[in-house]
Parts: C-alpha cells; structure tokens; sequence
C-alpha cells in the first residue's frame, strides 16, 4: 500500500479512497491535538526536539530524524506490510485464511483487546507529564519525548482500528480514550499499572525497562492475532517500542554504571547524589513485580479462549517454534505455595497462555538484569542485581494473597511484612531519589547519577543540541 | 507448527535498530525471496539479544550461530551459508560473551 505522507493524517492505509473514515478520524485529529496539550508533556510544546517520525514500514528506511516541536509532530496511521494469502496458524481456526473483517462472535472479545492495549499509551504519556523538568541531560530529555510521541502514535494505531472496523462503538471508545485519565479516582486508566505518576526518572527508566516490556509482549502476542489489520498495526508498533525499551535498560544500565564508578573510587554514592545499588534493587523489585501483574493469571479461561479463537497467539507462535499450534493436549507445570511448601500444579496449556507470555517476559528480564551485573563486574563490584521471582509480590493470578521472597520461597505474612522495607523503596528512598533529581540542560552534561551513553541517536555525538530552547 | 526451517533472527534492540537492523533486515528479507527458492529460512526480527555493543546482531536457530557486527555488506555471504552454498562466516561469530549467546539459545527454547 502506498505511503501518503502529505495527507492531514500520515497514512499507509488508503485513507485517501475512504472518506467516511478519514472523516471520521479528522474529526478525531483535533479531539487527540487538545488532549496532547492538557496531559502531554508539560511545556517544552515551543522547543525543538531532535525527534524520529515513522514514514513507512519497508525497505529503504522507515523513520525521519530531525527537529520538530512536538505538537507539530506528524502522528500518522501505519501497519506493516500485507503477507499475501496469510493464514492464521494457531488455535480452532489453525490453516483457515486471516480475516480482513471483523468475525461478529469475536466483535466484544476484539474491541475489548484493542482497548485496553489502546488505553495504556495515552496512560503512560499521562503518567510521565512532568518529567521533562528534571531531566538529567538533553539527550535523556529527547528520549523521554520521543517515547511520549510514539506512544500517542500508537494510540493512533488502535483508534484507526477502533474506527475502521467497529463502527459506532469503536468511535464512541476512542473519544474515551481521550476522556479516561491516569490517576483521576472517576475516571482511571483501565490497567491500575498506568494510574500510578511517575514522578521521578528512576522510576520512568524502570517503567521503560519491564511495564513498557509488557506492553511490548501483548504487542507481540497481537502481532500473531488471525485479525490480520491487529496484526499488522501491532507489528509495526513492535519496531518503535524496541527503542522504548532500550531507554530503559541502558537507563538502569547508566545509571548502575555512574554508582559503579563511585563505588570503585571509594566514594559513597549516597554522598554525591547518586543512587545506591540497594535502592535501584529495591525499585527493579517494585516494577518488575508489579508488571508481572499484568500479565492477568497463570490459569485463565480469558486467555484461554483468545488464543482458541485464534485472535491472540504465544510469543513467536508464528517463528514455529510450537509443537502443537492449537496448544490442546499438553499441560503447564508451575509451582505455588500449599502449606507452607511448594506443591506443583498443572495447568491445560491453553488455560496457560498468560503464565507463558510471562515466562518469556521473565527470561528478556533476566537478560537485561544480567547485562546490567555486566557493568557492576566490569568496575570490580561484587553486589549484582537481580530480578525477583514471578511468584513475587503478586496481587493477581494464582499466587495471589500468598506470600514469597523475591528469590520465590513461600513466608508467612508476617516474616514477608517484617521484610517489606528491604525489598521495596521507603518513603526515605523516594525521597531521597527524588532529591537526586536535578535538571541539566546543558549540551554534553550530564547529572552526577547517571553516566552519558556509549553513543549518540541516530549517529550524532552525544553532545548534540537534542533540544533546542526556544 | 514446528518445523525443518531455520530462523534468521535480526535483532531489532534500540542499539541494533540505531545502527541499520531494520533497514539491513529488509535488504536480507529481499534477498532471500530471491535466493531461497527451497524456503529452508524463515526470517524474524527479535527485540535483543543482549549483544547491544556488538550489534548488529543476527542469530541462527537451531544452529546455534550468533553473528555480531554485521553490515550491509556481510549479507551476500550471510545468505551464500543460508541457501546451502557457502560455509557459516566465521569472522562474525565469538564477539558476544558466551554467557550472552547462551542466554540467548535459552530465550530461544521452548518446551513447548
């Protein structure tokens, strides 16, 4: 399909050839402009930011680089590129042809997918508003805005499908995409992840590190749906969302790698304004645990029948790599806490589905952490990071209501409350974190927490004029 | 369903994806559409390998091969060792630390 990069909304999807949606969603262009300016980021909306815009999905390069002030950013509708005859490859449906329509018994289901996925990326834009003020340096503060603008693309991309393919209630649901708030007590965000601010950067580097990982896991679950408009949308996602999650782990990374300097120096990180190991564990503790939640249960008749309709598949389903592409005779073994002691249980696989996308979350978290105990080794610091168990702190799922270390180890409530202050940040670390957070918005400087990046975007040097002041 | 096929992966991590992988996944993409005529190769993008200072990456599975550094150029041979004509390209392999590739052949596994 033919790239329109001129057209009011950037598209790959014919909107020229359909004037009732492009109406439609010219009628939404405005609606999403003004909500961009109420909780989008706060000022900074006359500065020049040093952004990467998507203009295409194929060969030959797929995104622009240059300065652009944000609400002049050019949020445009992008889905990857058709396979032709595609089948769908899992579930009841497996060899029958993908659908280019709606299935009307799968209407509610698919809507309320779309939804929610559509829900967090407005959410998180929300969450982040203020955080441009205490940016550590000018390439992190390009960073968080080129996050923020692609995540408002991405709400684009669930709000075409709302409105191309569900009618009257998909546009009534993406005018309440607008409307919902992250953290209004009447009006929340759906996933209570998303209605927590992230007020401070560790935070926002832990958030890009394992709840945006979560999102890219849905994504990537989507990206297999027998829907194939959904799979489309949600594979293209998947390619600006990897540079999500790399401002996370080379954040934390940073970050880790600006106490190790200290720490191998001999100097108390505490002292000068950095952020001590014990207290970026406890912060890793707190989101990865939480984002582990919204995986949804290890045992789910929801996840169940998404994947037996053929509209959300595993991690890589479409790699095949699975024996059983319908997923029907085999079960899942996990452990949960009886007793006191660990007993096994087993699961139908296809109840199983969330337990499995959590898995592979598990092990992408173990990689990074492993990564981050690379740059601890590399200055000779014995302390490592690690990653706790997904039995952790669990409020949803099978797990939840027990009580586990993060090593997985089941505890009474009362030795797991006795031991709460060491695992997760005090009100003292907040606050101590927050006082760490100094704006620095000179070229090439960077706060006294966090080490520059081994490299610059898109091949500029570290130093360059990311923002420019107006 | 699983199958004979092998899996070319590109990495698609922020560092990898900053230094070309997604253009050099297309550039390979159209280059095997005309070379592997026998389809033996599935080709994917996957969002890190954890190699990120020695990207690009691009993995062999189940062969267990992990090249580093790979540029445009690479791909001719890359693809000469893919469709059955060319020996692996060695000169690529044994950049990343062995506990990245193993952690890597892990992420890759699935009991499933």
């Amino acid at each position: 399909m033919a790239i329109d990069l001129e057209a009011k909304i950037p598209n790959n999807v014919d909107l020229a050839n359909d004037p009732k949606l492009r109406r439609a969603l010219e009628h939404w262009q405005p609606k999403y402009l003004e909500w961009w300016m109420e909780t989008g980021p706060s000022d900074f909306k006359s500065d020049q930011i040093y952004l990467r815009t998507a203009v295409g999905v194929g060969k030959g390069g797929w995104a622009n680089f240059g300065h652009v002030k944000m609400p002049d950013y050019r949020w445009g509708i992008f889905l990857a590129e058709p396979e032709p005859d595609r089948k769908i490859h899992f579930g009841d449906p497996l060899g029958k042809p993908a659908w280019n329509v709606v299935p009307g018994e799968l209407r509610n289901r698919l809507r309320r997918l779309i939804v929610t996925q559509g829900d967090t990326e407005p959410a998180s834009v929300e969450q982040q508003r203020l955080l441009g003020h205490t940016a550590p340096s000018l390439i992190d503060l390009r960073n968080l805005f080129q996050v923020n603008v692609e995540e408002g693309r991405h709400l684009w991309a669930m709000v075409y499908l709302l409105h191309k393919y569900f009618g009257a209630d998909g546009r009534d649901e993406a005018e309440d995409l607008l409307r919902r708030r992250s953290g209004d007590p009447d009006n929340p965000r759906i996933l209570q992840a998303f209605n927590k601010p992230i007020d401070e950067w560790l935070s926002f580097f832990c958030f890009t590190s394992f709840t945006d990982r979560d999102g890219k896991y849905q994504l990537a679950a989507l990206a297999e749906s027998g829907f194939d408009p959904l799979a489309r949308s949600t594979q293209f996602m998947l390619t600006e969302e990897a540079h999500h999650m790399s401002v996370g782990e080379n954040g934390i990374g940073r970050v880790v790698q600006r106490t190790a300097e200290l720490m191998q120096e001999g100097t108390d990180p505490r002292k000068v304004g950095a952020i001590p190991l014990d207290v970026i564990q406890k912060y890793v503790n707190d989101w990865s645990s939480s984002s582990f939640d919204l995986f949804g249960g290890e045992d789910s008749s929801n996840a169940a029948e998404a994947f037996a309709c053929g509209i959300k598949g595993r991690y890589r389903e479409g790699d095949g790599i699975y024996k059983d592409p319908q997923a029907l005779a085999q079960i899942y073994t996990t452990e949960i806490e009886e007793g006191g002691k660990l007993t096994t249980v087993e699961i139908p696989l296809r109840r199983a589905m969330n337990a499995l996308l959590l898995d592979a979350y598990h092990s992408d978290g173990l990689r990074i952490v492993d990564r981050w105990n690379r740059v601890l080794a590399r200055y000779g610091v014995d302390q490592k990071i690690t990653l706790p168990n997904k039995r952790f702190n669990r409020q949803m799922g099978i797990h939840a209501g027990k009580t586990y270390d993060p090593q997985g180890n089941p505890m009474s409530r009362d030795q797991w409350e006795s031991r709460k202050a060491s695992w997760f940040p005090t009100d003292e670390d907040r606050a101590y974190v927050r006082s760490c957070m100094i704006k620095v918005h000179e070229r090439g400087k960077f706060a006294n927490w966090i080490a520059p990046p081994a490299t610059g975007i898109n091949e500029q040097p570290v130093d360059f004029e990311y923002v420019m002041f107006h | 369903m699983r199958d004979d096929k092998r899996l070319v992966y590109v990495c698609e991590g922020g560092d990898c994806s900053e230094k070309g992988s997604i253009e050099l996944h297309a550039e390979l993409d159209g280059m095997l559409k005309e070379r592997d005529t026998a389809c033996k190769n599935r080709l994917r993008k996957y969002p890190c390998f954890g190699g990120c200072e020695h990207g690009i990456n691009l993995v062999l599975f189940p062969d267990r091969v992990f090249y580093s550094n790979v540029k445009a150029e690479d791909l001719p041979e890359i693809v000469n060792h893919l469709v059955g004509e060319g020996p692996e390209v060695k000169r690529l392999e044994g950049k990343v630390a062995p506990d990245v590739e193993q952690i890597t052949w892990d992420l890759l596994d699935t009991g499933f």
